[in-house]
């Protein structure tokens, strides 16, 4: 008799969603499903919206990663502008961006993911907690609290607001960097780059501990997806794809971001409203592709910033070139923190960072834009279609979250086949399904176009839909 | 009184009265009874708000409650959770949040919260007309908080 597991919802990740695992007549996992059970419809939304309010529109999309919304989305307003924001807007726009990362991957790894690293995937989930690692470990509370300040605090004083800032604007920025915010900017960077190296620190020292976890969390061969500069570096600002498969070979370089449609297929399935997004030449589902801070540091070349580098450098003597674990997406998240507040640093010191040139106006000189950014989870593309007068008439939104859809789904069914070993639902099981959800650290309010409390409903569910079993959490 | 003072509007402001706080902070950060007050809009709680209790002599927290009558008007000092368990996502309890900063740093301020029932939770950046009406007395509420502790302290 087939029997379906559901875990609703689940807890630790930006949005709501529940999990389904669907067991077979011999009582053994047969399939997993990762559902996205909020719908919030932005690419219908903003249909009748004049293209200037775009990139305020989209920043409500989400109250964690604005900033990447803002950029992918004023990008896209500039190829219909068909303007070049000036060199001075374009590095501060990336400032705002990293400090975005920043900000970000510390809630991700301190807030939402620290809990399970520092007791466990077994402990009591009454001490699994901020308050838990606070009592722990103090130091690393302290360290993802101070973190994640320093980039919201780089948002709060270029935008003048942390959540939804309006600096980021089609054509550049709304005004230019003054010295003084500059140099308030450049008196945090030392502690930042301390507390990530200590957390660094602290997450290698604890990583065999994880080895069980590490094997069974996503561990699978597929392809990674990330933004590279032109010398084959991290960028998660401008520069061009790069698609690289399991074995570290390119399955596409250079790829211009605005013929995303050439390369990227999406699909939509009745039991979730997350789309899933694959790599058209291997079709849909094999096209699994992961993008993020996993995906960054294994298709660049390098990070580029020397701390980062050396992390990197590591990174690959421990894990190899291409880790197929998304396990590895915390160790990837602290390295890609540390390389964005030391590209901060040099873009603040860039000659011309003060230079008040930093936005380029226009009219509307095209019916079409596409947007590209890494945003904290990984790439994000914005496409917009106007009228002669910029009225949209039609958006696509390819999320970070969207494009590990497959890649999650996968994740699920390999922890659920690791874990469950009977109809009886238990907490080591819950917590590692969970658990492999929140290495995506997806963002289900951006991908789905909701924050809030949530518990953990699982059922346990016979063919006919009655509750075989049932845990609350 | 030592260390100055947090003022925190919070809630969605998307969402009609629950960004009842964000209006509020609004009308405070102009007032002339919250000189060298900080005032602050958020959406949410963050652990990262510890750090700012820590270094506070008073923190006052602005939010909208649905247990209140629309328009009613509470205060309560915020005692540090001892036994509860935070929430399973980003955003922390006030109490929670105060416990946290006292782990971390030390101390923390004292902390109230002025809470207001709200009408409306829909979509939409506006107040109701009975929470916008209550407004004014909310903004005071909030204000006499403070000098009243100012004084206090002084």
């Amino acid at each position: 008799m087939t029997k379906t597991i559901v875990i609703d919802p689940v807890t630790r990740i930006e949005g709501h969603s529940k999990i389904t695992i669907h067991l077979d007549d011999q009582g053994e996992v047969a399939d997993a499903q990762f559902h996205v059970t909020q719908f919030r419809g932005f690419e219908r939304i903003v249909q009748g919206r004049p293209v200037h309010e775009m990139p305020s529109i989209m920043a409500r999309i989400c109250g964690i990663c604005p900033v990447s919304h803002l950029i992918a989305s004023s990008k896209a307003c500039d190829q219909i502008l068909a303007v070049e924001p000036p060199p001075t807007g374009a590095d501060l726009r990336r400032v705002m961006n990293l400090a975005q990362i920043v900000q970000s991957n510390a809630l991700s790894f301190f807030h939402l993911s620290s809990p399970d690293l520092l007791f466990g995937f077994d402990a009591d989930p009454a001490h699994r907690n901020i308050i838990g690692v606070a009592q722990a470990n103090p130091q690393l509370a302290r360290d993802g609290v101070g973190i994640r300040r320093f980039g919201q605090q780089i948002i709060e004083w270029l935008g003048g607001k942390r959540i939804h800032p309006s600096w980021i604007v089609p054509g550049g920025v709304d005004a230019p960097l003054l010295e003084e915010t500059r140099d308030r900017i450049l008196s945090t960077i030392p502690e930042a780059i301390a507390a990530i190296e200590r957390a660094l620190a602290w997450y290698k020292s604890s990583i065999l501990q994880w080895a069980d976890e590490a094997a069974s969390f996503g561990d699978f061969r597929s392809a990674y997806m990330g933004l590279v500069d032109d010398d084959g570096n991290v960028d998660h600002y401008g520069g061009s794809l790069r698609v690289m498969d399991a074995d570290g070979n390119l399955l596409a370089d250079r790829i211009d971001p605005t013929t995303y449609t050439d390369y990227l297929g999406e699909a939509a399935e009745p039991w979730t409203y997350l789309k899933s997004t694959y790599w058209k030449a291997l079709g849909y589902p094999d096209g699994v592709y992961r993008v993020g801070p996993l995906a960054r540091v294994i298709v660049a070349d390098q990070m580029g910033t020397p701390r980062a580098d050396a992390e990197l450098d590591e990174f690959r003597q421990r894990l190899g070139r291409v880790p197929s674990s998304s396990f590895h997406y915390h160790y990837a998240r602290l390295i890609d923190a540390l390389y964005a507040a030391e590209r901060i640093e040099e873009l603040l010191r860039g000659p011309d960072i003060l230079a008040p040139r930093v936005r380029s106006f226009a009219g509307i000189n095209s019916n079409e834009g596409i947007g590209v950014s890494e945003a904290p989870r990984g790439t994000l593309l914005h496409h917009y279609r106007v009228d002669s007068d910029g009225i949209v008439e039609w958006a696509n939104l390819v999320i970070a979250t969207g494009h590990n859809n497959l890649a999650m789904n996968r994740s699920v069914l390999q922890v659920a086949k690791r874990y469950v070993k009977s109809a009886q639902l238990t907490e080591p099981m819950l917590n590692r399904v969970e658990a492999v959800i929140r290495c995506y650290d997806p963002c289900l309010s951006c991908s789905t176009h909701a924050l809030g409390a949530m518990a953990l409903h699982v059922q346990l569910l016979a063919p006919s839909g009655a509750v075989l079993d049932e845990l609350v959490r | 009184m030592t260390g100055h003072v947090v003022v925190v509007g919070y809630g969605n402001a998307l969402r009609c009265d629950d960004g009842l706080g964000w209006h509020a902070a609004e009308g405070l950060a102009d007032d002339p009874r919250m000189d060298g007050v900080e005032v602050l809009q958020r959406h949410q709680l963050a652990p990262e708000l510890a750090l700012d209790i820590s270094a506070a002599s008073l923190v006052v927290l602005i939010d909208a409650s649905s247990r209140l009558r629309p328009g009613e008007i509470s205060v309560e000092r915020v005692e540090p959770a001892v036994n509860e368990r935070p929430g399973g996502s980003h955003h922390l309890t006030p109490a929670t949040l105060v416990a946290l900063s006292r782990e971390l740093y030390g101390r923390a301020a004292d902390v109230f919260i002025v809470s207001c029932g709200v009408h409306s939770l829909e979509i939409g950046e506006h107040l109701s007309s009975v929470v916008d009406a209550a407004l004014p007395k909310l903004v005071d509420t909030v204000a006499d908080l403070v000098v009243s502790r100012e004084k206090l302290g002084s």
